[in-house]
């Protein structure tokens, strides 16, 4: 026990240090003559069907009917490799679970929804521009995403991250934001839709009114999918009190639902 | 490869555990220390370069964006507040509240009973840290901080995702049906203090591993003040009647002193992913309560 115990001293002890390691830098760099990054800055929502199914769907329990997202392939269907589509069907099948460790859906264990569920999950989040960075603060379980913009750092090659590792630039009137090193955990939508760890998506922020965003996002994974697909919305802003929180584990803590399962991705994978 | 699912939040509450154990209970009667003062810890982090005079905004008030540290290493205050020994691989810290001039946190006897019943290894399960949730705002003057400012509004970023966006142009809190777990912050000048006003608490969170709290009708004050131009000076006076019998002010282990910007910063934070610590926290629980024993029954405060 106590060698135990004083592992996890040396372990909390390491994370103080690393908290000096990774400090974020915010520094005084003025905008090159001419190029103004556009301003994305507030409070935005996604308050559409995307949640529930990027594509077609007819209505499901609890899930309206509606319109899918992709607007490339022009068909509207995510282009699966044909030997792909029976895990899309078989997540499906697997979150009609009510209990959370049983159920397929990553986003009822309250793990981190991934880029780019994320966005249209429903909840309010904040863009917050700075001259090196972009955060995006989000109400749901108070995550927060922290891009370089125009960053020549180089990207480990083998790590991965829930919401994927970022590089931003502008382009025009748009934020761009590259993501790379996904690990394979983490699904597009409540209907099944996944990826794998060889998942990279661009995303394209570019404000088109004042209170409205147009949001793309492109997806490439090799491994499931047979080419690149393209899923487009609006994002409005959002004008009452801001973000506030939401705390998903606190919910299933709520509902009496103890979130102390094993987890089975921890570290190596 | 690598996922980078760290687990630290558990970690951390474990330490809860370890200093239950070996933390008198009786702090309340303990020797006055150093304000603010930490014992055993030294190195500084990676020091930005020599403070100049206080950089100003446009509008003239100070700049306070960049990155700050205010401890000098450890996590010891994270433990405790008030003076505590050292032990059990946790260093011994002199106390942290500057005001009442004894160091000891002003507590109603009820919430003195409680802060101390929070503390009992067997309750650290109630720690909604150690359930990956929010941290106080009282209990992240540790962890580095970077503070910045978007239009109007001031923010200040810490690890463990915690982001605190404080409207300058707002007068009045919220409406005092919406509770949240940092609070609902209002800032403004005071001179070159940045000032920030909270209410709205929830009543959810803890101040410290060793259970305050601050409950959820309190109101707190932080003082951002800059010194120089690689100095900042914070203070939090926390006031509520029904949990203290007096205001009462806490601040940093140190003067809060700018790092070094480092090249890039985009490590994902993450906890609950990796959480395979708080199965244990739920044994010790469940072991002292009985199995029966909801966790949602527990009450936060009064």
């Amino acid at each position: 026990m106590r060698h135990r115990v004083l592992t996890w001293l040396i372990a909390a002890a390491a994370v103080a240090a690393t908290a000096h390691s990774v400090s974020p830098t915010i520094g005084a760099q003025t905008p090159a003559p001419g190029r103004r990054p556009p301003d994305l800055q507030g409070v935005w929502r996604a308050w559409n069907l995307a949640k529930y199914d990027l594509e077609d769907h007819g209505a499901k329990p609890g899930v309206p009917a509606g319109r899918g997202f992709v607007v490339d392939p022009a068909d509207g269907r995510i282009p699966y490799k044909p030997e792909a589509l029976a895990k899309r069907e078989k997540n499906y099948a697997g979150t009609k679970d009510p209990d959370p460790w049983k159920n397929s859906d990553p986003l009822v264990k309250c793990y981190l929804p991934g880029i780019p569920r994320m966005t249209y999950l429903g909840w309010p989040f904040q863009i917050i521009q700075a001259p090196d960075y972009v955060y995006f603060v989000y109400e749901w379980a108070h995550k927060k995403r922290m891009i370089p913009i125009d960053s020549k750092v180089p990207l480990p090659k083998d790590e991965t991250a829930w919401m994927g590792m970022a590089r931003g630039h502008y382009e025009g009137n748009s934020l761009v934001v590259n993501l790379t090193n996904f690990n394979s955990y983490t699904w597009f939508d409540m209907a099944g839709n996944y990826h794998s760890d060889a998942l990279q998506v661009v995303e394209r922020y570019t404000p088109i009114n004042a209170d409205t965003l147009q949001y793309e996002a492109t997806m490439t994974d090799p491994k499931v999918f047979t080419r690149p697909w393209t899923i487009r919305m609006t994002i409005q802003r959002q004008k009452d009190v801001g973000v506030l929180d939401y705390e998903c584990t606190a919910m299933l803590d709520e509902l009496g639902i103890h979130h102390t399962w094993p987890r089975d991705f921890d570290e190596e994978n | 490869m690598r996922t980078r699912t760290r687990v630290l939040l558990s970690v951390a509450a474990s330490v809860a555990m370890a200093a239950a154990m070996s933390i008198p209970m009786s702090g309340q009667a303990g020797a006055v220390g150093r304000p603010g003062g930490l014992v055993g810890a030294d190195g500084e982090g990676v020091a930005a370069g020599p403070a100049g005079p206080i950089p100003r905004r446009p509008d003239g008030h100070p700049d306070l964006t960049g990155t700050f540290n205010g401890s000098p290493g450890g996590v010891t205050h994270t433990v405790i507040l008030e003076e505590h020994p050292g032990g059990f691989g946790v260093l011994g810290g002199q106390t942290l509240i500057i005001d009442p001039p004894s160091g000891i946190i002003p507590y109603q006897p009820w919430a003195l009973e409680e802060r101390n019943r929070r503390r009992e290894d067997a309750n650290g399960y109630e720690d909604q840290v150690g359930h990956c949730e929010f941290y106080d705002i009282g209990r992240i003057h540790s962890f580095t901080q970077e503070y910045t400012f978007s239009g109007n509004t001031f923010i200040i970023h810490a690890t463990q995702h915690i982001t605190r966006i404080v409207p300058m142009d707002r007068r009045e809190h919220l409406p005092s049906g919406i509770r949240l777990w940092l609070g609902d912050p209002i800032g403004h000048w005071e001179g070159d203090t940045m000032v920030v006003d909270s209410t709205n608490f929830n009543d959810k969170t803890r101040m410290s591993l060793g259970g305050d709290f601050h409950g959820a009708d309190a109101h707190i004050v932080e003082r951002f003040q800059m010194l120089d131009a690689n100095t900042v000076k914070w203070t939090m006076t926390i006031d509520n009647p029904k949990a203290f019998t007096r205001p009462w002010t806490m601040t940093s282990p140190a003067l809060m002193k700018r790092l070094k910007p480092t090249p890039d910063f985009d490590v994902e934070d993450t906890c609950h992913e990796g959480n395979v610590d708080l199965v244990h926290l739920k044994n010790t629980y469940e072991k002292a309560h009985g199995p029966g024993w909801p966790w949602k029954n527990v009450e936060h405060g009064r």
